[in-house]
């Protein structure tokens, strides 16, 4: 039990830390800007308590807020990702008992799974990060624009990380 | 009672959600407060000791650019010095006296985050308080511009980027001191866009607009950019131009801090001319 305390929390530092000093100096076009940091919650074990979830999240999105001086715009959109991880597991999962402790990976809960939990979930998250930055109608169609390319780009960096990382678990 | 109890901790789920995203959108909507509270100073101390060991490493990969701006500064310079005069008239002399007074300072200072790829972008700078930097001074890179200050730690300060949706400069046509508005609205963030251009102004591409001096925080004359496309509305009082920043946001790395040593003495007067009632 320990040690996927001790995996999380090394999770965390690394993601933040790759987040802020990598990926934030990363312009494609002013248009792509990852937001990577949020497969810490993504990979979250499905027993994590509800109110330990959604404290982490609301950490996590303080702590990238810090550094990039946007206070509370991660951690709504992270809180907001979190209170949502719960239904979304319930809705996509069909009836399958996880194992205590596990984590969702593309491995154990094969790719269509993995495809409709990682993309509805980054979407939830870039939506309303995104929304929430501009706050202005009148740049509706650029800010949509600007959510699907992120999204594209952080999905595709969670993807790799899945199949470089994870080991199959029998 | 214990019915509320019992339902509050059934649904406890929700309070949570709803508590964190209140907290969350205050700290978003009360940001300019925020920024001048200690949690941001501190905040501040904290990302800046970080940021700044990795602008260590990606200093080098600038230095070549940096050169070239220094040097084309040292130029400019080289070229006010007294040294650079052929005196012409042998009779009289001039002497520096009284007619000129020292009104602007700067301050060199490290890019050490910036962003470019935001809505709103930040850059934070390693140098604070204890430097001499305070809220509101212009940011600039030679002649061109770049934010203003708005929160300062002590060792370190954030600057809001010309790139932020809450930055708003008073500009000028050069070429005949017609005061217009420029802003940023996103995307690509060489391409700026220009405001409030009275109609009886003949605009054409290429035409410099430059700051005004008039907001206090950047002095007069800064080349902002040129104006790359415009558009005459035949339904409004003002026309609309597109234009090209002349600094590369992407690439700063040293930038200075301007100093209005009579900031205090303009904020002065502007508040003694307020209406009493």
């Amino acid at each position: 039990m320990g040690s996927v305390y001790l995996k999380n929390i090394i999770r965390f530092f690394f993601l933040v830390f790759f987040q802020v000093l990598i990926l934030n100096n990363i312009r494609f076009g002013g248009y792509i800007n990852p937001y990577f940091y949020i497969y810490f919650i993504l990979l979250l074990p499905f027993d994590t308590p509800r109110l330990f979830l959604m404290l982490a999240s609301f950490i996590l999105g303080l702590t990238i807020d810090l550094f990039v001086n946007t206070p509370g715009l991660n951690a709504a959109a992270c809180v907001f990702m979190a209170f949502s991880r719960p239904f979304v597991i319930r809705s996509i999962s069909t009836g399958t008992a996880f194992q205590p402790g596990s984590s969702p990976s593309l491995n154990n809960q094969g790719i269509k799974w993995f495809a409709y939990y990682s993309v509805i979930l980054v979407l939830l998250h870039h939506f309303l990060f995104f929304y929430l930055e501009v706050f202005r109608l009148s740049e509706f169609f650029h800010t949509f624009a600007r959510v699907i390319f992120s999204s594209i780009f952080t999905l595709l960096l969670i993807w790799i990380s899945e199949y470089l990382f994870y080991k199959r678990e029998k | 009672m214990r019915y509320l109890l019992y339902f509050l901790r059934r649904h406890y789920f929700y309070f949570l959600f709803l508590l964190l995203e209140v907290i969350s959108l205050v700290l978003v909507f009360n940001y300019n407060e925020f920024q001048n509270s200690a949690l941001s100073r501190f905040s501040g101390n904290l990302s800046g000791a970080v940021l700044s060991l990795s602008s260590d490493i990606y200093e080098y990969f600038s230095l070549r650019r940096t050169n070239k701006i220094l040097a084309e500064d040292n130029a400019n310079l080289k070229s006010d010095l007294r040294e650079a005069f052929y005196k012409v008239d042998t009779h009289s002399f001039y002497r520096k006296d009284t007619f000129y007074k020292l009104e602007y300072n700067y301050i060199s200072a490290k890019v050490i985050s910036n962003s470019t790829n935001k809505r709103n972008n930040f850059l934070m700078l390693n140098k604070g308080s204890l430097h001499g930097i305070e809220n509101h001074m212009g940011v600039i890179i030679g002649n061109r511009i770049v934010g203003q200050v708005v929160s300062v730690s002590r060792y370190f300060s954030w600057v809001m980027s010309v790139l932020n949706k809450n930055s708003k400069i008073s500009a000028k046509f050069s070429k005949n001191n017609q005061l217009v508005n420029i802003e940023w609205t996103g995307g690509n963030y060489r391409i700026g866009e220009v405001r409030e251009i009275p109609k009886h102004v003949v605009i054409v591409k290429g035409d410099t607009i430059i700051s005004s001096g008039n907001s206090d925080i950047y002095p007069e004359g800064l080349i902002i950019g040129t104006i790359e496309d415009f558009t005459i509305a035949s339904d409004e009082n003002f026309n609309y131009a597109t234009l090209r920043f002349s600094t590369d946001f992407n690439s700063l790395s040293y930038v200075e801090v301007v100093i209005d040593r009579m900031h205090k003495e303009k904020e002065a007067l502007k508040a003694s001319f307020k209406p009493s009632n």
